[in-house]
This record gives C-alpha cells, structure tokens and sequence, in this order.
C-alpha cells in the first residue's frame, strides 16, 4: 500500500486481489479488477494500480504496453516500493539486470525489510556476481528469516565465494547443530555436510577435513566421496600406509580407474622399473580381466620387459577385435623405439596369420586364430602408417582390409582419415559417405560425413546429411541451432568464410556467440533450485564454471572468424552491386555471363520459394502451438540475425563488435 | 543365438534392416558373380526370419536369404542367395543350420531347393554334406556367366507320411578346411 496514494476500502481490496491473481497467474482477471479501479476518475493515475496492471501485461507477452503503464505508475508514485519493485521484475525479464538491482535498490530503501524484494535483489547479485552486495542481502535476509535454511546457506556460500573461508565454515557449523532430527540417509543433509568438506578442502583444512569426515561417516550417503577423499588426503599428507591401504580398497571397486592406480603406485613409493612392474603386475592378479593393469606398465616399461607385455597386450586385442586399439597406443608413439616394435610385431603377426593363422610360426597349433586377427592388423597398420605420414603404405593397407572384409564400416572411417591427413578432402568425403551409407542408424557416421562435408565446402550437402537425424517438419539448419549444435556452426562458418560469404559467416558467429549467452541466463532458475534441493557442492561447480564458459574452444573459433571476417570487410566493405558468387565472373565473356547471371536468378528464385515454403511450414507449426500453449510468458525476441545485413556495416559497428569479441573472454 | 567356433570367435545371426540393408548389397557385389535388382532387396526386407545376416566377432560377414513356393502341388523353401566372405567360410553351416530350424517351425514345408552353378564343385559338395541332391539341370539359367547352366540342389523333408526331421543330419559333419573361392547359389 503506497503511503503518498492511499486507497480506500473498496479499492483496497480490489488492489489486493489484483495481487492474488498475479501470483495465480489468473492475468485475465487482474485485468478486470485493474480496469475497475483505474475507470473511477479518482484514482485513474494511481501509480500502484497502473505498475501492477503493467506487470500483468508483461506477463501475457505485451511488453510496450507493459512498460508503459510501470513507467507511467512510477512517475506518479515515487515513493511506492511496489511501483520501484515490478519495475525491477520488468527490467529482469528484459535481462537488463544493472537496471533491475537500481530499481530495487529503490525499493528496499522505502520497505527496507521486504522479504520478497531482497530475495530478487540477492538472485539479481549473485547471477552478476556482485558477491559483496550479495553478502550484505543475504546477512539481511538471515535476520528476517532465521528458521529458514536456505537464509544459513545462502550466507555462508557468500563468505565461500568471497573466499572467506573461516566465516563460512563458522556459519555452516553453527546451522549444522540445529540440525538435531537427521533420518537415516538423508541426502539433502549428506549433502550439507559435504558442502563442508568442500570449503575445508578448498581452505587447505586437510586434518580437520579427514575428523569432519570420520565424524559424520554414518550421516553421509556418498560413501565414493568418502572414500577418494580420504585417499587423496592421506597421500598429500603423506601417510604412505594409509593411503596405500585406502587406495587398495578404490581398487576393488573401480579396477579401470587410472587415478586410483595412479594414487596406488605413489602410496607405494616404488624406486625401480620393476617395482613399479610389480605394483601392476599385482593388480593384474587379483583382476585378471581388467584393462588398465595391463595397459599402465607400457607407459613407462622398457627394453625386453616392453617388447614381452606390448606383444601379449597386442595379442590379446587383435583376437577379441577391438576398434579403438590404435588410439589406445597412439599415446606411446613420441617414442621411436616402442613405435618400432610395435611395428615388426604386428607386422610379423601379418604374415604368419597370412601363412598358418597364428600369432607366430612358433606358436602352439592346437589354437589358430579367427581370421578377423588379420583383418583388424590390417586396420591397426593402416592407422599406424598414416600416424607417421606414410600415406602411401597406410592406404595400401586400409584398402587390403577392405578387400578383406569390405562389410566393416570402421574401414572406411580410418581411409577418410588418411585421405585428411594427406590433404584430400573431398575424397575424405566420399570415404565418409560410403561409411555413413552402410549404416544409417548410426548418427556418429552420419554427423562425421556432415563435418567433413563442410571442410570440404559442400555446405548444402552437409545440411541434407544432418537432416537425416533432425527433427521433422524444421529444417535442420535451425533445429541445429535450437540445439546448441556449436560443432555444426563453427563448422559452417569457416566454410563460409573460406567461401567469402561474409555474411553468413558472421551469421554463424553471432549465433555461437548467443549460445553462450544463453547458457549463462539460464543458470538464473538455478539459484533457488540448488538451494531448494541442497546440491550445493555441484551448485558452486556450476558458478565456477560459468564465471569462465567463454574459455571454449568454441567460442574462440567463433571469436577468432568474427574479428577475421570483420577486419577484411573493414579493408574491403562490400558494396550494394557486389555479389559474392560473382568474384571470377569478370573472366567470362558477355553471353556466358548472361547464363550465369539467368541460371543464378533462377537459382535465387527457387531459394525464395523453398524459404517461403519453409516459412510457411514453421508458421504454420506455430499457430498450432500457440493455441495449445496457455499463456506464457517469453523473453525478448532475439533480433534476427540477416546476412546481407551483418555484412555491410560501417567502420564504428565493426570496431565495436571486434572489441566486443574480444572483452567477452573471461 | 551365439555359438562358439574352434576359432574363438562368436557367430551370431541378425535381421536385415532400411539401415544396414546396403551392407547385405556390398556382400552380394564381393560373393556372387550375378548381381540383384532393386525388388529382390525390396522383397529380402519383407522376409523375416527368410532373410539374416551373419555376423563373426560383431562384423557382417555373411548372409543368406530365402522364399516360400507355393503352387498347388507342394509347399517348397528357395534358398535365393547363401554365401559369406571368402576369410569366413565356415559360416555357410550356421546359416543352413538356421534355415532348417525355419523349416522344423513352419511344419509345413516339402522341400528345400537353391540352384547352383554346374562348375560350383565347393557349393554342391557343401549342399551334399547336408544330403542336398541334384535333381535337375537347367541350361542357360544364368545370363551373362560361363558356363550358363545351373543344377538344381534338393533336399525332401517330408514326403506323403510323417518324413525324417533333418536336425540329426547336422550331427554327421566333418570338419573340413575352408574353401577358397566363393559360393553359389
């Protein structure tokens, strides 16, 4: 209720009830009710009314009214915390947060103990970053809230973030020991607690870390955290045979983790080669069918004792036929000597399968190998070759192992390789194509060849591949998009760009660039969810690992074609007649040119039709949804992004987008 | 289905799909010197349990595709193609052995018949191995191969009366090295 324009009864309730229907999201009615109170002439300015009604109209999706009526209300009521309040709502569903903390700013300094603004406030702060003010909200909300736990949370986390550590782990103790009623397996208070290993650990608190964990052993539900955590512990302390003992016990239930093993060898602190030998020659005892134990020691064994565990490692592999050996070994191949076994091996293994279908003449012949021994040796010295840049002996081999087994798709996909490497794309393509066609239930082919497509150029092509997996009805382009699909973007715009269609490169980039954009909004419904559920530790994970998203790849792919593309239109703009297809046209004489320039207008014309077409389509799907949809409320439209337009910009807007690109890496 | 080879290796058969169909294709192209058109692939997808491919240690090594004729007279099985890549030879057996299961189902079947060329000496001492017996020759069965003509391998099931069950003929095999070249059918 505004303290400069009060209303009387009637209105009062009328007022409250168009509060009622905003939280029951009844927009309608509040509608109504607005209307009733605005038509008395007396309180047609009356600037809390005329906020709420604009909130209501935000909600329907009418934005410019919306903002009309909040502005109008605030200018007509200063001093009402309600008007300063829906202002800042409106101002965050138009994602312009700076603004939205100033309204409510305002707000809290006319209702300084409103629950609900400061809530907004402190979600506004911690999505920006602003982890003092977010302090100084959550301290105000503990003491207005005490008996809620996500009050106690919520400010220990700020002195976490803030990396306060002693304050926060004070805080979280004094909330741990009003926790008296804990059922057993309680996650959310599993969770709590560590949440409080987490801050120990970050704070270097290693002892009282392994007593928080001893202590609290039996409330604590993810007992692999238990577990690593005090092995990791040990070891950084340096209790050797703690440390071993725990890192036996992660061994029994994970015999494939590198880390546990890892852990395991430093316990033991072994001098030699062999010892070290030994730790995993140990392991592969007690886990004979394991893969790592076997695996590990070629990493550092050499001479004989290589040879002996490479040729049995070798072995083993060919016989049960496993596709990624290669890439298994590829890590040893810095080393001449172990590439050079490894290659008379398998090469030996060729010609005694070819002869007598052993490993080596010398073998028992009571057990002969299956013929796809030879075949995957086939594929593993075709990889092999091709990894040292042999291309002619390693097609000589992918194409022995297709006249082998012509049926085995991975074939196809190691010649495309070679075929890259050497520098051949578009016979890289075809390989590719052939593999994909083979299976077509297999979307890991099927996006490979759309890759490898766009390397190659062949962009529309590469379009009608992925569109074999998209979604109906939308064309594959967009539903990539939808998707996030960044490999497919970044893809398509250096093939624009090696194509010098600047504008559907910059296209491209705008959209990765709003991906991220995207991602970073969206951890906003976060904050009160983690704190609802008590995922705290992955919570902090998801802060962190926003504060840095920009560090992708991805984005630096983006990033680097846009200020690329930009710089060259900034020393070559475009002009109003240029036509990019046409740069080679001036070496063609008139009546060619005039079959071109017919056969592009054509060309043109179908484009139109097809767009039209599709436009069409999505319209269509869309009305339909609309009318299923109930009322729902959306973000700004993103402004569409048009090639043409993207690139005839002037000097300043290339400038600004460059630095832009540039200021975003965190 | 899974069975172990003295190899080591594992023999499983598996349906023929719209998505792996051209691999069934590319089997055809390597083994058979004639080549199919587009209605036999479009009747193999609509055959069931008459058409499978045959895997060795997960890979599509063989496949074998068959009919049902009908006319007034007899109920008979036309095995249309069997064969498997020239490395895989052993698997001719597994698919045979599969296409007789088809037949002890079904109950109803008379006889099983293929055509093989007449200078396939490998195939029809295989189909011999499982009494296939040569009924007939048919001149000029094939179009642009030599020689042109084929015989016409058979094996009754049954005959008027209850007629012999053909599992216990797969007990009596020998092992014999694999051929070489490819097979016919």
């Amino acid at each position: 209720m505004s303290p400069s324009q009060p209303l009387p009864p009637r209105e009062n309730t009328l007022f409250k009830r168009i509060l009622k229907c905003y939280e029951q999201k009844q927009y309608k009615n509040g509608l109504k009710f607005a209307k009733q109170i605005l038509c008395n002439p007396k309180f047609s300015e009356h600037g809390e009314t005329l906020a709420m009604k604009g909130l209501t109209l935000s909600c329907l999706g009418r934005k410019e009214d919306a903002f009309e009526h909040v502005r109008r209300g605030l200018r007509n009521d200063l001093k009402s915390h309600v008007c300063w309040h829906v202002y800042g709502l409106l101002q965050r569903s138009e994602k312009k947060y700076e603004e939205a903390i100033k309204c409510y700013r305002n707000a809290l300094k006319l209702d300084k103990d409103n629950i609900q603004i400061l809530r907004d406030l402190s979600l506004l702060q911690i999505q920006m970053r602003d982890l003092e003010g977010y302090k100084d909200t959550r301290y105000q909300l503990l003491v207005l809230r005490p008996t809620q736990r996500a009050s106690w949370i919520g400010y220990a986390m700020a002195f976490h973030l803030i990396k306060d550590y002693e304050t926060a782990l004070k805080i979280l103790e004094e909330f741990r020991k009003t926790q008296v009623m804990v059922k057993p397996f309680d996650y959310e208070h599993s969770e709590l607690l560590l949440y409080q290993a987490m801050v120990m650990k970050e704070a270097g608190m290693y002892d009282e870390l392994l007593m928080h964990l001893d202590t609290f052993e039996p409330q604590i539900v993810d007992k692999l955290y238990i577990s690593e955590t005090r092995a990791e512990l040990n070891l950084l302390l340096e209790n050797y045979a703690t440390a071993e003992a725990l890192y036996l016990e992660l061994l029994g239930r994970n015999p494939e983790n590198w880390a546990y093993y890892e852990g395991f060898e430093k316990s033991r602190r072994p001098s030699t080669e062999e010892e070290r030998l030994a730790v995993y020659r140990e392991r592969a005892e007690k886990t004979p069918r394991a893969h790592a134990p076997k695996r590990l020691p070629l990493n550092f064994t050499t001479g004989e004792t290589f040879t002996q565990l490479i040729d049995r490692f070798l072995r083993q592999a060919l016989h049960k036929g496993i596709p990624p050996l290669f890439v298994t070994l590829r890590k040893l191949y810095c080393e001449r000597w172990k590439v050079e076994t490894i290659e008379n091996l398998v090469l030996g293994y060729v010609e005694s399968m070819k002869s007598c279908s052993k490993f080596n003449p010398a073998d028992d012949d009571s057990v002969l190998e299956p013929p796809t021994v030879l075949l995957w040796a086939y594929a593993f010295l075709a990889q092999h070759y091709d990894y040292l840049g042999n291309t002619a002996k390693a097609l000589e081999y992918v194409n022995t192992a297709i006249e082998h087994t012509p049926t085995l798709i991975e074939l196809y996909v190691i010649k495309t390789k070679i075929y890259k490497h050497a520098g051949n794309v578009e016979e890289a393509v075809r390989c590719l194509d052939e593999a994909q066609s083979l299976d077509t239930a297999d979307r890991y082919t099927n996006s490979k060849c759309a890759k490898y497509m766009l390397r190659a150029n062949m962009i529309k092509e590469a379009e009608e591949m992925c569109a074999k997996f998209t979604r109906e009805g939308v064309s594959a382009v967009d539903n990539l998009n939808e998707m996030q699909c960044m490999w497919f973007e970044t893809e398509s715009m250096r093939a624009y760009q090696r194509l010098g269609k600047w504008g559907e490169a910059l296209k491209k980039c705008h959209e990765v660039d709003r991906h991220f954009t995207e991602i970073i909004e969206d951890q906003f419904d976060f904050h009160t969810y983690c704190m609802r559920k008590m995922t705290l530790r992955t919570y902090v994970g998801l802060l962190r690992l926003e504060d840095i998203l920009r560090q992708h790849p991805f984005y630096f792919v983006s990033a680097r074609c846009a200020i690329n593309v930009y710089l060259r239109l900034h020393d070559k703009p475009m002009t109003d007649s240029e036509d990019n297809e046409n740069t080679s046209s001036e070496n063609l004489d008139p009546s060619e040119l005039k079959k071109l320039k017919n056969k592009q207008r054509k060309e043109k014309k179908k484009a139109q039709q097809e767009k039209l077409k599709q436009k069409a389509l999505q319209e269509k799907k869309e009305q339909h949804n609309k009318a299923k949809q109930a009322e729902e409320v959306e973000g700004p439209k993103e402004e569409e992004l048009v090639p043409e337009k993207l690139a005839r910009v002037s000097a300043h807007v290339i400038a600004s987008n460059i630095l832009y690109y540039v200021y975003r890496v965190p | 289905m899974v069975s172990h080879c003295p190899r080591g290796g594992r023999i499983d058969l598996g349906d023929v799909t719209p998505h792996n169909i051209k691999q069934l294709k590319r089997l055809n192209q390597v083994i058979f010197p004639v080549s199919y058109n587009d209605k036999f692939y479009k009747d193999v997808l609509e055959a069931g349990e008459l058409a499978k491919l045959a895997f060795y240690n997960d890979i599509v090594v063989g496949a074998v595709c068959c009919r049902i004729d009908v006319n007034e007279k007899s109920r008979k099985l036309y095995i249309m193609t069997l064969g498997c890549l020239a490395p895989y030879r052993r698997l001719g057996q597994k698919m045979l052995e599969h296409v007789f299961k088809i037949c002890d189902k079904d109950g109803n079947i008379d006889s099983i018949f293929l055509h093989v060329q007449i200078n396939n000496d490998q195939a029809i001492d295989f189909y011999k191995r499982f009494t296939f017996e040569i009924k007939e020759t048919k001149e000029h069965y094939y179009k642009r191969i030599e020689p042109a003509d084929a015989y016409v391998l058979e094996k009754t099931l049954r005959q008027d009366d209850t007629g012999k069950e053909n599992s216990a003929v797969v007990a009596n095999q020998k092992e014999v090295a694999p051929p070489s070249s490819t097979s016919l059918s």
